[in-house]
């Protein structure tokens, strides 16, 4: 049956859900809101219009107070994500190789408890953290760290504590498989051939991690450059992300043409770091192979 | 050249391991039960015992992964038990071999010598002369992942060895090659062995590998040490009924000391027979004592009923060593054919036959088993 399908109408037909999934769900809006940045606003009542088609919506984009907006957006995620790595980088090691298995189960679990609640309210919960009456503040002040009450509610600093704590769980979790899969039987090869810990952690535990650090940071990266809710509960005014503008200019201001254009840019652009990341990455890794290169004479590469 | 250099690897000869009331306690499960062993410079020295008797804790605790409860191990006489495993001349071939996946053959090899700071003109050569040893020189760009079985083998062999250690310590290296690579591999091992002059420690529960390459066997059974010797003396002079069983096959019978008879034999009644030992068997115990006697299945002869009736029936009363019973099972092992036969009492026992000397008796038909006073060996009642 399989086979007389493959044959009449391809080997495509059978991953015909896989594809209309995404052509429906992914190629179709998005060739419309690149479509639609093109276009401009015709007057109050209109969303979009397409019957001109120009590069004036993006114009207005790069200039001044989007640009800046996109910028600061940009500077959060690549903070907040290389955040999200350092602090799960040692909690994942910690987990992998010092840990007793049957423990291991129950602290990724508790990791995973935030994930149960709904993101705005567990984003609502730092307003009452992080506000200058607050209980952290009460603390600091009580502590004599701090002169005044805390004032860092509504600012980019919380945005930036919100998303590092709304999306550690997705850092932890590939990273966490992968720092597994390094093993204790690796481990312990390094040290038997006179490597210590901060040694084999370089040489062998982390080069067998970067896979999990690579997909770690991407499940961060992407979805928090585009994050508008974190920004628009603890950011107020001073704290505003991208996200929250192209959301404000499909709902609000009911031009779907800067918002298409502000989208667009704003895919590029994380397109643009992820690419530089991967250069990057790229760059490190052909340092290390040089650094470990072994060439024996007579053997062919 | 490379002469040159296996000629230093010889001068860098093997340490001698000394193990003082090593105990090993995992929260309520003691694993070793205070080890006293002494491993001498130069030896090939197997940990033998089934899954579960403390050898590769013991393997763990030389290595410095596992630190004993109490006790010492001293490798020539400078203390190690305070070591961690970076700081051991001591190397491990482990099971899995753990190669790293995102190293080359070479490189994985060099691991060691880079980490001991050794120049990167002396590391090339070194390498190139252990992976030629080890007959892996073609491999050297190739990752772990496109290598068989057997070739990672032999480059976690020459990863370890490379490094020159005074004691390398081999943890069930072959279990997972099969059975003619696995041949191979020992005769390769103590070719590598000999030609190195290293300490080696050689962790098995396959006692045919033990004894075909150890200088020295320590038998293990419940974290203890059971015996020690050399592997013809192990396979002879068991020294208790575990080892009797462990080592081989072996028939086992319950019976007591009975009395002395002309020629320096002793009688041993047992429940449904009498079986005749030698005065040295049964030394240390005394007449009455309830014993196991042991005979091993290439001691016993086996005839057709008929024809060996009229020889061992004496007219002194029951005969002794000797049964007769039906051959249950009969199964060729290629040099010897192995019969089991259900005595007329009872009991199952097994016995092998060279090919040549093996008789026409089939499956289904009797048989006489008879054997000497020498083959039977006795123990303790544990």
């Amino acid at each position: 049956m399989k086979r007389l399908a493959a044959k009449v109408l391809g080997p495509g037909a059978l991953a015909f859900p896989t594809w209309a999934y995404v052509v429906f769900f992914f190629v179709i809006p998005v060739s419309m809101v690149l479509f639609y940045s093109f276009g401009y606003k015709p007057d109050e009542y209109t969303t979009v219009a397409t019957d001109r088609l120009s590069f004036d919506r993006y114009g207005e984009v790069f200039n001044g107070a989007v640009l800046s907006t996109l910028l600061a957006s940009l500077r959060i995620s690549i903070v907040g994500t290389l955040l999200c790595l350092a602090i799960s980088v040692p909690f994942t090691y910690w987990l992998a190789t010092k840990v007793r298995p049957e423990r291991r189960g129950l602290l990724l679990a508790l990791v995973m408890v935030p994930f149960w609640t709904n993101f705005l309210v567990r984003t609502l919960g730092w307003q009452i953290i992080l506000s200058p009456d607050g209980f952290l503040s009460d603390w600091m002040q009580g502590l004599g760290m701090l002169g005044e009450p805390l004032d860092i509610l509504y600012t980019r600093s919380a945005v930036q504590i919100g998303v590092v704590y709304n999306y550690l769980p997705l850092m932890i979790l590939p990273l966490f498989v992968a720092m597994d899969t390094a093993g204790t039987r690796l481990r312990e090869a390094s040290y038997d051939l006179g490597a210590g810990r901060i040694s084999t952690f370089f040489r062998v535990t982390m080069p067998l991690a970067m896979p999990g650090v690579i997909s770690g940071c991407v499940l961060v990266f992407i979805p928090l450059t585009g994050d508008y809710i974190t920004a628009s509960v603890l950011g107020g005014a001073s704290g505003t992300m991208i996200g929250q503008i192209i959301a404000s200019q499909f709902n609000t201001a009911q031009n779907w043409a800067l918002g298409a254009a502000m989208a667009v840019s704003l895919m590029l652009v994380t397109l643009l770091v992820a690419a530089v990341a991967g250069l990057l990455l790229w760059a490190g890794r052909a340092l290390f192979h040089r650094l470990t290169r072994v060439q024996l004479e007579g053997v062919p590469s | 050249m490379p002469a040159q250099h296996r000629a230093q690897d010889t001068a860098h000869a093997g340490g001698a391991l000394s193990l003082r009331g090593v105990r090993k306690q995992f929260g309520e499960h003691t694993a070793i039960r205070g080890v006293d062993l002494e491993v001498r410079a130069g030896e090939f020295l197997s940990l033998l015992g089934p899954s579960g008797c403390g050898k590769t804790t013991l393997l763990r605790m030389i290595a410095g992964f596992e630190q004993p409860t109490n006790g010492e191990i001293e490798l020539d006489g400078e203390d190690l038990t305070e070591l961690p495993p970076f700081r051991r001349p001591v190397n491990t071939v482990f099971q899995s071999y753990a190669l790293f996946p995102h190293l080359t053959v070479a490189e994985n090899v060099a691991y060691g010598l880079k980490r001991a700071k050794v120049s990167r003109k002396e590391i090339g050569p070194r390498v190139a002369e252990t992976l030629e040893m080890v007959r892996m020189r073609d491999f050297a760009e190739r990752k772990p992942a496109m290598l068989s079985g057997g070739q990672q083998q032999r480059v976690a062999l020459a990863r370890a060895l490379v490094n020159r250690p005074r004691v390398l310590l081999l943890d069930e290296p072959m279990s997972a090659l099969d059975r003619k690579l696995r041949e191979e591999t020992q005769l390769e091992l103590i070719k590598l062995h000999t030609e190195l002059g290293l300490t080696f420690v050689f962790v098995t529960h396959d006692q045919q590998e033990a004894l075909a390459m150890s200088d020295r066997i320590v038998v293990m059974s419940e974290g203890e040490i059971q015996q020690v010797g050399g592997a013809e003396e192990i396979y002879q002079r068991p020294a208790n009924s575990f080892v009797a069983g462990f080592i081989g096959k072996q028939n086992f019978v319950d019976a007591t000391i009975g009395e002395a008879r002309d020629g320096g034999t002793v009688t041993l009644p047992t429940a449904h027979t009498t079986l005749e030992a030698t005065a040295e068997a049964v030394a240390g115990f005394s007449s009455g004592a309830r014993v196991r006697a042991a005979i091993r299945p290439e001691s016993i002869r086996l005839a057709p009923e008929t024809a060996a009736a009229s020889n061992s029936a004496g007219a002194d009363g029951p005969a002794t060593n000797s049964s007769t019973g039906v051959i249950v099972g009969e199964s060729f092992l290629g040099d010897v054919v192995q019969y089991l036969v259900r005595l007329d009492h009872g009991p199952e026992v097994l016995a092998r036959v060279p090919f040549a000397a093996a008789t026409d008796v089939g499956e289904g038909e009797r048989a006489r088993l008879s054997w000497d006073p020498d083959a039977v060996q006795v123990f303790g009642d544990e």
